[in-house]
């Protein structure tokens, strides 16, 4: 069984900020019934997100991004990338690419396959559990995509009986 | 005037800046510590049930949400006025020992420990953790891991949740610790304690030992003479979760000590017109600048702090270490050298693991009495412990639904903010000289200054874009951007 972790990044209670919360979240009501999915919560990047994607074959890790582009766009990101994104990339204790290597170092299995998925925020320096206008209206769009490509690929089965 | 600016800090949580100000003559004048300001915290609180605080508060952060939801809920016990039973308190502390545990092992590996066991010159892509573990060996690394796992599994067991705890209630806790649970966190802190002795080891074997590193530590560069602030027991031995706040002088005379409900009496926040960050310093003596001194207000809340604070500790190997740390130090006590604040970090952990053995081995941690009801509201509540960057204190005001009506926080790192400032500026003195910048060295030297804070700034902000990329501007007289130094982290 091929297990997939969906990470969402980022703070609930500044605005948008916590865009990859409520994705991540939705995401996980969606597939809910469906086997082979976890759903994780992180407010901090760095070790902890190594840390949560040990154990899985796949991730996919939401998180909102300033980047000065437009707010509530989204961006499809490598993994080369995800250190740019808004909390991926701790700076408290190490570095996501840095985490990554240790955690292999150690023994651990981390997924090969990493999709990253960003929305450019417009306010994460606020204290509010609202997302913006743009960003709010992000979030269904990157839900739908998201669930189109499990499909596509195969991964969203339907929940057998026995699990 | 010349300005030198440092964006952002590597391996720091938080957007980081610093502005290195030069005097007519090139020289350092100033040195500043910069963070983007984060809004309508209090607006966000007020009118709210005080009793969604433990929730609030403790997702300010990514890095500290279990200091967040102690001082929280210890703040609602006073403010409902009611005192959690015996077996409440000691499963927050429990708690919290864990957390200690797991967040100054992470410091030490990955954030201070790289500048010595890798080296202060080593360049930046190397002075991480990877780094850390090619020098001591790959089970460093694999015990790291599982030290951060097997604690954040205690947390999750006993606070409910992963990352932030949602256990803590006014009057106590809302789940009893079942005896397997009880075993399987003994058998955790007795894993804590063997690591926290081995990584005490690596300390004197691979700094201690090393005269250049302990020159460095030694040194006058990394010396600062102030006020030391921290949390003790009723026989002024270091207390973590508990206690009341002891403020000694630079002889390591009592300067003050009181319980967290007088803070208002004791400390004052002075503001400067170039950043929002606030800078804590002692009332009766004054805000008198950014300097060291029996004169002047400023003091510091660390690791170092504290044991300069404490008599003792009150397990017995941290003691041992205790003792041991001092006379290092020729028996002088209050330790200025700042730099020694990673392994005043290190014998904490030490300390934070037995207490943990302790507490998962008393008879009562497993009794089911982990709540009263509170029947009132006293209006005002302070609560406070000391987080790992220091004291950390939270301050309710509520009406008589329990609404709030107040909020104040005073974060660990805030009350370190002045000496952060005056680190900094002294380490870049070194390095610039009548407007020459030394280049070679100065970032890292300047990062080792605040990093043995362990500054956490996700308190007052949160991390934007986490490139580790480092970067120096030098301004001239009028402001424009005369030179850039860049380095990839």
């Amino acid at each position: 069984m091929r297990s997939t972790v969906i990470v969402g990044l980022g703070n609930p209670v500044l605005a948008d900020d916590g865009v990859g919360l409520r994705i991540a979240a939705e995401l996980g009501r969606r597939l809910e019934g469906r086997s082979g999915f976890t759903t994780v919560e992180l407010y901090a990047g760095g070790m902890w997100l190594m840390e949560a994607m040990a154990g899985h074959e796949r991730a996919i890790v939401i998180d909102a991004m300033v980047s000065g582009g437009a707010a509530g766009a989204v961006y499809r990101l490598g993994l080369a990338d995800l250190p740019r994104t808004h909390t991926a990339d701790s700076t408290h204790d190490a570095s996501l690419p840095v985490a990554l290597e240790l955690g292999r170092a150690a023994g651990l299995q981390l997924p090969g396959d990493v999709q990253i998925w960003a929305v450019e925020a417009a306010d994460v320096e606020t204290f509010s559990e609202r997302l913006t206008p743009p960003v709010e209206r992000a979030v269904p769009r990157v839900v739908e995509q998201v669930l189109r490509e499990l499909d596509a690929a195969g991964l969203a089965q339907p929940r057998r009986n026995n699990q | 005037m010349k300005r030198v600016t440092i964006n952002p800090i590597t391996r720091l949580e938080g957007h980081g800046k610093i502005d290195i100000f030069l005097d007519e003559e090139g020289n350092v004048a100033n040195a500043y510590f910069q963070v983007p300001e984060l809004r309508s915290f209090e607006q966000f609180c007020l009118g709210r049930q005080a009793e969604d605080m433990p929730a609030i508060t403790s997702r300010i952060c990514g890095v500290c949400p279990e200091a967040h939801h102690m001082a929280s809920v210890k703040a609602l016990d006073r403010l409902f006025a009611v005192e959690p039973p015996p077996a409440a308190k000691k499963i927050r502390e429990l708690l919290y020992m864990a957390f200690f545990v797991t967040d100054h092992t992470t410091h030490f590996y990955a954030l201070g420990g790289p500048d010595f066991i890798v080296g202060p010159d080593a360049p930046p892509a190397k002075r991480n953790i990877l780094g850390v573990v090619r020098k001591v060996g790959l089970d460093t690394g694999k015990a790291v891991i599982e030290c951060r796992a097997r604690n954040h599994h205690v947390i999750r067991m006993l606070g409910g949740r992963g990352i932030h705890p949602t256990a803590g209630l006014p009057g106590g806790w809302s789940k009893s610790v079942s005896e397997p649970e009880r075993a399987e966190i003994e058998e955790a802190a007795r894993k804590n304690i063997e690591f926290a002795l081995f990584s005490l080891q690596v300390f004197e074997k691979v700094v201690w030992r090393n005269p250049a590193y302990r020159e460095m530590v030694e040194s006058d560069v990394y010396c600062h003479r102030t006020y030391s602030m921290g949390t003790v027991d009723e026989k002024d031995r270091l207390n973590l979760y508990d206690g009341q706040i002891r403020i000694v002088d630079l002889d390591g005379l009592e300067f003050a000590r009181y319980p967290a409900s007088e803070y208002l009496d004791h400390v004052a926040e002075h503001v400067e017109p170039w950043t929002y960050l606030k800078f804590p310093f002692l009332k009766r003596i004054g805000w008198k600048g950014f300097q060291d001194g029996a004169s002047s207000g400023v003091y510091s809340a660390t690791p170092l702090a504290r044991l300069n604070v404490a008599s003792g500790l009150a397990t017995p190997l941290a003691q041992e270490q205790f003792e041991k740390f001092y006379a290092a130090f020729g028996g002088r006590k209050p330790v200025h050298q700042r730099l020694a604040t990673h392994w005043a970090r290190l014998i904490e952990m030490l300390y934070a693991a037995e207490r943990m053995l302790e507490l998962a081995t008393d008879p009562e941690i497993a009794s089911p009495d982990v709540r009263r009801i509170p029947q009132g509201i006293a209006g005002t509540g302070v609560g406070s412990v000391e987080a790992p960057r220091g004291t950390l204190i939270h301050h309710y005001e509520a009406d008589g639904k329990g609404l709030l009506q107040k909020v104040n926080l005073i974060v660990g790192t805030t009350n370190n903010h002045a000496a952060i400032a005056m680190s900094i500026k002294k380490a870049a003195e070194r390095l610039i000289h009548a407007g020459k910048v030394v280049e070679e060295g100065i970032l890292n030297r300047i990062e080792m200054a605040f990093r043995l804070y362990d500054p956490c700034l996700s308190c007052a902000t949160h991390s934007l874009p986490g490139s580790a990329r480092l970067e120096v501007r030098i301004r001239s007289h009028a402001g424009e951007i005369v030179r850039t130094l860049r380095r990839e982290g």
